[in-house]
């Protein structure tokens, strides 16, 4: 939308149209999310067949014991690292147009995370002993749980993660949870009103919100680059081939952005249509987080290619055996990878008239996220497959418990996505607004100027 | 005592802060109300000094000392001797006692923010629902023994083209 007809609208034309996702759900919405709801239902109920059974409904098997539910693991992992990222980046460096993405990017975080959580507990097989991993459990039965372990690395970060991104989420919508209460009446009020805490938007409050805004997105940032590292330390610290290379923490951390910002662009143009946010998710956003995407994908690419490079030139007999295993056993995959994170979104986003049209956006974030799954695959059953010892070679496939449980993920991400829109601004209101007040034009002699200046 | 006008726009609402600075109303005790933030001095004066970050800093170093005690406490406490490795692994370590600082840090910020704006708050307060419509709240506080006060800022704002006041003491 441009600033004159930003300025035309008046505070309340804007509230409505910002707060156009929480009116009354349609049957089109029940339709939705029933569906979703019965996708996820039926992933659960593969897990808990899973749980009733034995691991052996899996198709893990020596010598691969990580299959898709850490493939899974990691790409919610990756998923959730872009939405705050982007989100605390964009804050600090105070880009305007950022406004309007903000909330979408900050709850795909918060509940990619939430599902990311999940799966090393589906992984974990008996999960009714779960709580022997947590400490400080005490060593009966000769189980020695102990912070050596990545995978309680994994379990601090992932809480903290889960903890930071939600109080930033959160945080960010305390002055439209205001809005809302004020909008609101019965037991909707009385919700909105506990959640916006008595907030009234008075001078104090605003200067206080602004620097608790600016010091929670330099605090989340390092966590953010943290989680991912942890998660890359996973497989870097063992001595499996393929896996035990320096470059894996910041390999990781960019191919999480990677698919996160192709996922917020994904859900930005899947909000903009369903919820009719034309006026607000505008080409130029789609041009400035395409060129971001650009940037990270060239990145990604180097990274890749550094990495194979090395592989190739030192030729290490077991390191290349394993890439040798990959390349021939899963050429259509890696093939795939290449072309939907590297050689498509690098070409194709350089020009402006597709960064700027919607719908080849949408094509190529989806493709970027497919490939993504596909290169978390790639990475891990692989490496397990062909490692030191010849005579326990494998192969791995998913089973349909893995397949169904992989489903249900998705649909539930999807499900807690809908639900959120619906019960919460899916649109950063007084962000939006503010820019709206400093941009509006005030007449000086025969010019027009914005009547506050701004960093820009 | 608080009490609150509320206008149509910020021009308005600017000439009732003048006015009732201009009748002897400190600047500290007038506040602005509105839901979009505006840069200091454009309705009121506010004071931009914090004291939150320093209960972030507080639970940074409270979040440190608990990772550390985790981390390295449980190793103490149920030692494995692996090989000639030590006991107190400063690797993991070091990685549980970044998280619970960052962790801690996070919420001294949140819990810091919001004892600085004294929220929620214990009791009622004057507001006006307008506000989140774009409408400009100007509130004056007041000490209770200062009722002909209260009365003279709600007539100040009224002339200035407040839309209506209202008064703590209606509430």
């Amino acid at each position: 939308m441009s600033e004159h007809e930003m300025a035309a609208k008046s505070a309340k034309q804007l509230n409505d149209e910002m707060l156009s996702s929480m009116r009354t759900p349609t049957w089109r919405w029940y339709g939705l999310a029933f569906f979703l709801g019965a996708v996820a239902a039926w992933g659960l109920s593969a897990f808990t067949y899973q749980v009733m059974t034995d691991m052996s409904v899996t198709g893990l098997d020596r010598p691969v014991m990580w299959g898709l539910y850490i493939v899974n693991f990691v790409f919610w992992v990756g998923l959730s690292h872009s939405g705050t990222m982007v989100s605390a980046i964009l804050r600090l460096s105070q880009a305007n147009w950022r406004r309007p993405i903000l909330r979408a990017a900050e709850a795909m975080t918060v509940f990619s995370i939430t599902i990311a959580g999940l799966f090393p507990l589906i992984h974990l097989g008996r999960n009714w002993l779960v709580y022997f991993i947590f400490p400080p459990y005490p060593s009966q039965r000769g189980l020695w749980p102990n912070f050596r372990s990545p995978l309680l690395w994994d379990a601090t970060a992932i809480t903290t993660y889960i903890i930071g991104s939600s109080l930033f989420l959160y945080l960010g919508m305390l002055p439209d949870l205001a809005v809302v209460r004020d909008r609101s009446s019965g037991w909707r009020k009385k919700i909105f009103a506990i959640l916006a805490m008595g907030w009234r938007g008075t001078a104090r409050e605003w200067v206080v919100f602004r620097q608790t805004s600016t010091l929670m997105a330099a605090l989340i940032i390092p966590v953010a680059v943290s989680v991912h590292s942890i998660v890359a330390w996973d497989f870097a610290v063992t001595v499996i081939p393929g896996w035990h290379s320096t470059i894996f923490p910041p390999y990781f951390v960019i191919g999480a952005i990677t698919s996160g910002v192709a996922a917020v662009i994904t859900l930005m143009i899947i909000i903009r249509r369903v919820f009719h946010l034309e006026d607000y998710l505008t080409p130029q956003h789609f041009d400035n987080m395409g060129k971001l995407l650009l940037v990270i994908c060239l990145l990604w690419s180097y990274a890749y290619f550094v990495e194979v490079q090395t592989t190739w030139y030192a030729h290490e007999p077991i390191e290349w055996e394993v890439f040798s295993f990959m390349s021939g056993k899963y050429t259509p995959l890696l093939i795939f990878m290449l072309i939907g994170n590297s050689v498509l979104p690098v070409t194709a986003l350089c020009f402006r008239k597709i960064r700027r049209s919607v719908k080849m956006m949408l094509v190529i974030t989806v493709l970027v996220n497919i490939a993504m799954f596909i290169e978390r695959f790639l990475i891990i059953v692989p490496s397990l497959s062909h490692k030191n010892m010849p005579f326990i070679w494998g192969t791995y496939s998913p089973s349909w418990v893995e397949l169904s449980v992989t489903a249900g993920a998705f649909a539930g991400f999807a499900l807690l996505y809908t639900l959120f829109t619906k019960f919460f601004p899916i649109v950063a209101i007084t962000d939006v607004r503010e820019l709206d007040v400093r941009q509006a034009e005030v007449r000086l002699g025969r010019a027009k100027l914005p009547s506050i200046t701004t960093k820009e | 005592m608080e009490t609150l006008g509320i206008f149509k726009d910020t021009e308005t609402a600017g000439r009732a802060v003048e006015s009732l600075v201009k009748s002897g109303f400190p600047e500290e005790t007038i506040t602005s109300l509105t839901s979009t933030p505006y840069p200091d001095g454009v309705l009121v004066k506010t004071n931009q000094r914090t004291w939150f970050r320093w209960l972030s800093v507080g639970g940074g170093i409270f979040g440190a000392c608990a990772g550390f005690a985790l981390a390295a406490g449980t190793a103490y406490l149920y030692p494995l001797q692996t090989g000639d490795k030590p006991i107190i692994s400063y690797y993991p370590t070091g990685i549980i006692t970044y998280e619970l600082t960052m962790l801690f840090a996070i919420l001294g910020a949140l819990v810091g923010m919001f004892m600085e704006m004294k929220l929620p708050p214990w009791r009622k307060r004057v507001y006006d629902p307008a506000i989140g419509e774009g409408a400009i709240g100007i509130s004056i506080s007041t000490t209770r023994d200062q009722l002909s006060r209260s009365c003279e800022a709600q007539k100040i704002m009224q002339n200035a083209g407040a839309l209506r006041t209202t008064s703590e003491e209606t509430l």
